[in-house]
């Protein structure tokens, strides 16, 4: 045996050892576990500085985010088949459908949740816990755009259509917003075309149409003064010095709600602790304020300024959509807003 | 001269022989990765585009009856193809020139040369494609510039054109064009270019007869990195180009995250692997045959 063979030797039995030592199962810590998936960016941080410690001290539960949008969770589940990688879902309106209908889900039972009862009706069901309110609308640049537009059919005119950034379906508020201008065209939920032949007319004047995520750096670059947005979007860019306000259409701010779901086969104790937790008054006014900008639904909370509405009840003027109907048609409207929008 | 072994130690001599692996087995490990985490998944992705519907519960090819029966389809796959060949000869009419100069340049510039061609690799493509939209943007930095000097009377529709995509993308791919090229110019032996001055040669025939048919290995690998990239380059496609330059990526994307029909997924996936994999023959034929008649050894 020369030296080689000997270091070599330690060097494949320390791996051994250690990799032996990784397998072994982790002593379990007297707190719990939940593995929930969020939305990246502004909702990651909110709840890894504010959700994770509440759950912590409320019920000695340890929080594991996993980054995933909407339509990303969604595909990971299905892919997964029965089987997803996180305990809750947070999901928008669209999503959540197509959740209920691929059987990904456990039902909840809302009295686990003592918080529950201050969520108002309608927004706790079966299938999960609406834990956020999303408001849509118009933001424009209040310095270059010196009336804003008081409807969604103003978009289509100037001087606002040649100031006028568009995104297409692939979002939630991308999708509602289309469906309203639409409306005003004599179009519907489900009925779109009037909204496809105003933008054929208007084409060539849009300064911009882009991806869903692009749309904030560009409005902050000044590619465009308008756009089709929602009030979180609007309070982080004002927060970080954007010349940016939110204009109520006259027919109505779109409300949606983003909710969070058990998924199939998930450790029901913890996630129960958490999804309370999420809707608790502490919690949820501490998400409303600068910079996460996140609308409560937690009756209890005192609304702020950065909202269009000064209690939760407002909301029943607000529209809301029916997405059952929405779901079966989006594919089709994607392919016609590519094809369309195509130089 | 051969030795004759004692006994015991030519059997042990032979058994290790024996047990020694041939060439190929050594390949084993490596061609079990490729056949879990390649072939496989790719044979699974054509399984699924062979179904109908998105639940992948019906067989059938109505999928890839709808793609390529629509010259939509077949246009966004042209423009997409397109795009690569534009972002090739893009970084081929920029790179070769910097890799000439690097040729050229001193152990010091050269180290400092290849730091800056190596830079971009070491930022995230998002953080780069991101930056582009303050350069190409209605009041970003070519703009202004461009303003300031009175050379233009109004901003410049950079953004969101195929124009300032290429750009953007022939900054992006930069570095897997010019690695490729310099590693292999980097060898040719510097006596070759002082035995053609000394026949007579001006310098533009040098180029085109000595570096040039001796750098072609490293031109024709960076042109087929770069083109593979930059057809899928997802992100910066969407960012930079917008959503009006409608190319595979997008597509694939929408169908297989947004509206979860996987099978038209797939064959947009399986149509972006062929068409790019044809090319990418096609180039690599090209530079074979150019080596040839430029009697490259």
């Amino acid at each position: 045996m020369n030296t080689l063979d000997l270091n070599r030797r330690r060097m494949l039995g320390a791996m051994l050892a250690g990799g032996g030592a990784a397998m072994l199962p982790n002593v379990a810590a007297a707190r719990g576990m939940v593995t929930a998936a969020i939305y990246p960016g502004s909702w990651e941080e909110a709840f890894r500085s504010i959700v994770s410690p509440a759950l912590q001290k409320a019920h000695n539960v340890e929080l594991a985010m996993q980054p995933l949008f909407a339509v990303d969770q969604i595909a990971k589940a299905k892919a997964a088949r029965g089987a997803p990688a996180f305990d809750v879902f947070v999901l928008d309106p669209g999503p959540r459908i197509t959740g209920i209908n691929d059987k990904l889900f456990d039902k909840i039972d809302a009295k686990k949740m003592p918080n529950a009862a201050k969520v108002p009706q309608g927004l706790v069901d079966e299938w999960g816990v609406a834990v956020a309110a999303q408001f849509v609308g118009i933001g424009y640049n209040p310095k270059r755009v010196a009336t804003p537009p008081k409807r969604w059919s103003d978009l289509f005119k100037e001087p606002y259509v040649s100031r006028l950034g568009l995104t297409g379906f692939q979002t939630t508020f991308g999708t509602v917003s289309i469906i309203e201008m639409a409306k005003e065209f004599g179009g519907s939920e489900t009925d779109v075309e009037p909204f496809f032949v105003e933008l054929k007319k208007v084409l060539p004047k849009i300064p911009a149409i882009s991806a869903p995520a692009a749309m904030p750096g560009l409005f902050q670059q000044g590619q465009f003064d308008l756009m089709y947005t929602n009030t979180q979007t609007v309070g982080t860019l004002k927060a970080r010095g954007v010349d940016i306000e939110f204009a109520k259409p006259e027919t109505g701010v779109v409300a949606f709600f983003t909710t969070m779901h058990l998924a199939r086969g998930a450790d029901a104790e913890n996630a129960y602790k958490y999804l309370d937790t999420v809707i608790s008054k502490p919690v949820q006014e501490q998400l409303m304020k600068p910079p996460y900008f996140l609308a409560p639904v937690n009756r209890d909370v005192q609304l702020d300024g950065s909202l269009p509405l000064k209690s939760l009840d407002e909301m029943d003027r607000f529209v809301r959509h029916d997405w059952s109907k929405i779901n079966p048609l989006r594919a089709g409207w994607i392919e016609r807003f590519n094809r369309e929008v195509a130089r | 001269m051969t030795s004759v072994l004692p006994g015991r130690a030519s059997r042990a001599a032979g058994i290790s022989q024996w047990l020694r692996p041939a060439e190929w087995q050594l390949a084993l490990p490596m061609l079990a990765a490729f056949v879990a985490f390649f072939a496989t998944p790719l044979l699974l992705l054509a399984a699924v585009s062979v179904f109908d519907d998105t639940q992948i519960t019906q067989a059938g090819f109505a999928m890839w009856r709808k793609f390529l029966g629509d010259p939509f389809y077949w246009k966004v796959t042209f423009d997409t193809l397109k795009l690569g060949l534009m972002t090739v000869a893009a970084t081929v009419l920029i790179g070769y020139p910097l890799a000439l100069v690097y040729l050229s340049a001193g152990p010091r510039l050269q180290r400092l040369l290849l730091f800056i061609i190596v830079m971009p690799l070491l930022l995230s493509v998002v953080v780069r494609t991101f930056a582009w939209i303050v350069i190409l943007g209605h009041e970003g930095v070519i703009n202004y510039t461009l303003l300031s000097l009175g050379l233009v009377p109004a901003p410049l529709r950079l953004l969101h054109t195929e124009f300032g995509l290429v750009l953007s993308l022939t900054q992006i791919e930069m570095p897997l064009m010019l690695l490729p090229l310099i590693s292999v110019m980097h060898r040719i032996d510097p006596n070759l270019r002082d035995a053609a001055a000394a026949l007579g040669a001006s310098k533009w025939r040098t180029l085109f007869t000595v570096i040039l048919p001796l750098s072609l290995p490293g031109l024709v690998a960076g042109c087929l990195l770069v083109f593979a990239s930059s057809t899928t380059a997802f992100i910066s496609q969407q960012i930079i180009g917008g959503n009006r330059l409608v190319y595979l990526p997008l597509l694939i994307w929408q169908q297989s995250l947004v509206v979860y029909n996987w099978p038209l997924a797939s064959v947009a996936a399986l149509t972006l692997l062929v068409s790019v994999t044809a090319v990418i023959v096609v180039i690599s034929a090209l530079g074979r045959r150019g080596s040839r008649h430029l009697h490259v050894a």
